[in-house]
């Protein structure tokens, strides 16, 4: 029962990412010998989807590994404040003038902001050598606001057209999307999600409590700490490649959660697939809908991710 | 040092929360092989943290805890779960595991000392009900999933912080049947932390704590007299059991 779901839900995912990119702005055969369609499917289609599932399969495994170990249900990536510190470091950059590196210059300062703030989270989250989930999450959203906070006043003080042009980026935008970054975001996110499947046990006895993960041969301070920074890890490239998506952390393990059960083993894997297919799904209907105007992927991802949200709480009761 | 027979041998510890106040001072405790002991006393006599201390939860500040003839805090985590299974009195179901996925967590030791979850679900009456969610369960139930992961662990020692809370008199008696079969039928020893008095009588021997101390361990029959019942819970027998 449970591999013919798996079985559907890989194929779903397959056949959905292929319609993305072959369909999504208008059908090209993927057999086409015309060059310009090649140029638009190899130079703007694939970078950005494979962008789009980069930036989803790292948004849904992150969702459920911090759901896990913060034990709360309505954890999402977001949570710990790494969003707000790359937006903000990315806009004190640009006001700052800091492009040293070019093209990588936003990218860079994005991800320095986010990995900065879990270093902070992290120890702001210790007390006497344990990560308590109480103490990382007050951690995460007392920094997300103070942040946000920060870049309110920037915004509000700044005329500088590319603090304004940084924010649209940042809140979910994946038309700017190119090859450069993609091996680093891919490597990032792959090393934080294998870390994550190969300690899948600890992430499910973590979720029922420190006692009880300790009493099963866990050592949960130690196994909070991996997860947590590979976690980090996979939020940093999405922010820092995709900007800020809403619901897909939040809701895709949810999801597959009635697929498949709560074992983190197939939870994880699966959360990245759904994830990665969900997020390349929303952008390639935010490229559709209103043509030539895009709708930013952030805002399908909502559009669709709430309701059913709200369907799934109703249907399942938990 | 330990004899072969002990499980847990608990020699003058002391503890504390705070660094400040002794919550235990110079206590000791001697858990042999085979025996099931019911720990009793008031809210915050002590149950709770002497299971933790008992499981390496929560470390002495004085004194030694052995589990098995070794040192607990010398154990790897991974061993320590081979040998001593701790069920907390208040678990985590956020996450909608189901019966199967709990007892398979008995296996994440890596040492395969247990029963495999076919014969814990059996034993703990829970084969058709492998695929429900946990949450789902009855009170009676959910505890009897608990144990079957426990069976699936292996340990040779069962510590139960307070499993009969929340549950009617039909399935507190379930479980305690439940403790004793387990503990029979492998040859392990447990210590299980309850409140009704009533019940300490179906257990062999009990273990009274107030205070942070042991008042008196030994045979229901012995331990639990009339004034010792006054002193630790502050309740005369007639209170507790009416006239006649």
């Amino acid at each position: 029962m449970n591999r013919k779901k798996i079985i559907l839900l890989v194929g779903a995912s397959v056949a959905i990412i292929l319609a993305c990119l072959f369909l999504g702005g208008g059908a090209i055969s993927p057999f086409t010998t015309d060059p310009l369609s090649k140029e638009i499917l190899f130079t703007l289609r694939l970078p950005r989807l494979l962008t789009a599932l980069i930036v989803g399969a790292s948004l849904g495994a992150s969702g459920a590994i911090l759901q896990g170990i913060l034990r709360n249900p309505l954890s999402d990536p977001y949570i710990l404040g790494i969003s707000s510190g790359a937006a903000l470091s990315a806009a004190m950059g640009l006001v700052l003038g800091i492009t040293a590196a070019g093209y990588f210059s936003l990218p860079l300062l994005a991800f320095v902001g986010a990995i900065s703030s879990c270093v902070i989270v992290g120890v702001l989250g210790k007390k006497s050598e344990t990560f308590t989930p109480e103490r990382l999450l007050l951690a995460g959203i007392g920094l997300g606001f103070l942040f946000t906070a920060i870049l309110m006043l920037l915004m509000s003080l700044s005329s500088d057209y590319g603090v304004r042009r940084t924010l649209l980026w940042i809140f979910g935008d994946l038309s700017y999307s190119g090859w450069a970054l993609m091996p680093y975001g891919f490597i990032l996110s792959a090393i934080g999600l294998g870390v994550a499947i190969l300690r899948s046990n600890a992430l499910n006895a973590l979720a029922l409590g420190d006692e009880f993960a300790h009493s099963l041969g866990f050592s949960p301070s130690k196994e909070r700490f991996v997860f947590f920074v590979a976690a980090s890890l996979m939020t940093a490239v999405s922010v820092t490649m995709g900007g800020i998506i809403g619901f897909v952390g939040l809701l895709i393990p949810h999801a597959v959660r009635f697929f498949t059960g709560s074992g983190a083993r197939l939870l994880l894997p699966l959360s990245a697939l759904a994830g990665a297919t969900f997020l390349a799904l929303a952008d390639a209907v935010g490229k559709t809908v209103i043509s030539p105007t895009e709708i930013p992927s952030g805002i399908i991802t909502s559009i669709i991710g709430a309701p059913y949200f709200i369907y799934l709480i109703r249907r399942h009761g938990r | 040092m330990q004899g072969p027979m002990e499980t847990i041998g608990i020699k003058n510890i002391s503890f504390s929360y705070d660094n400040k106040t002794e919550f235990f001072k110079g206590l000791s405790f001697t858990l042999k092989k085979g025996e099931l002991v019911a720990l009793i006393g008031p809210n915050g006599s002590g149950k709770s943290t002497f299971l933790k201390l008992s499981s390496g939860i929560l470390s002495p500040r004085e004194g030694e805890i052995r589990v098995s003839g070794s040192l607990i805090s010398k154990y790897s985590p991974k061993r320590r779960a081979a040998l001593v299974s701790y069920l907390p009195q208040i678990i985590d179901l956020n996450v909608p595991f189901t019966v199967r996925e709990l007892a398979s967590m008995g296996l994440y030791h890596g040492k395969n000392s247990g029963l495999s979850i076919e014969e814990a679900l059996s034993i703990t009456g829970l084969s058709d009900k492998a695929l429900r969610k946990v949450f789902e369960l009855s009170g009676g139930e959910r505890q009897r999933a608990f144990l079957a992961m426990m069976l699936v662990q292996g340990a040779e020692t069962l510590l139960l912080d307070e499993p009969l809370t929340n549950l009617d008199i039909k399935y507190q008696l379930e479980l305690v049947n439940l403790v004793k079969k387990i503990v029979a039928m492998k040859n392990s020893s447990a210590i299980v932390a309850i409140h009704d008095i009533n019940l300490v009588r179906r257990f062999e021997k009990v273990c009274v704590m107030k205070d942070g101390k042991i008042k008196k361990i030994g045979p229901p029959r012995e331990v639990l007299t009339d004034d010792l019942i006054k002193e630790v819970f502050e309740v005369s027998s007639l209170d507790l059991y009416g006239q006649g």
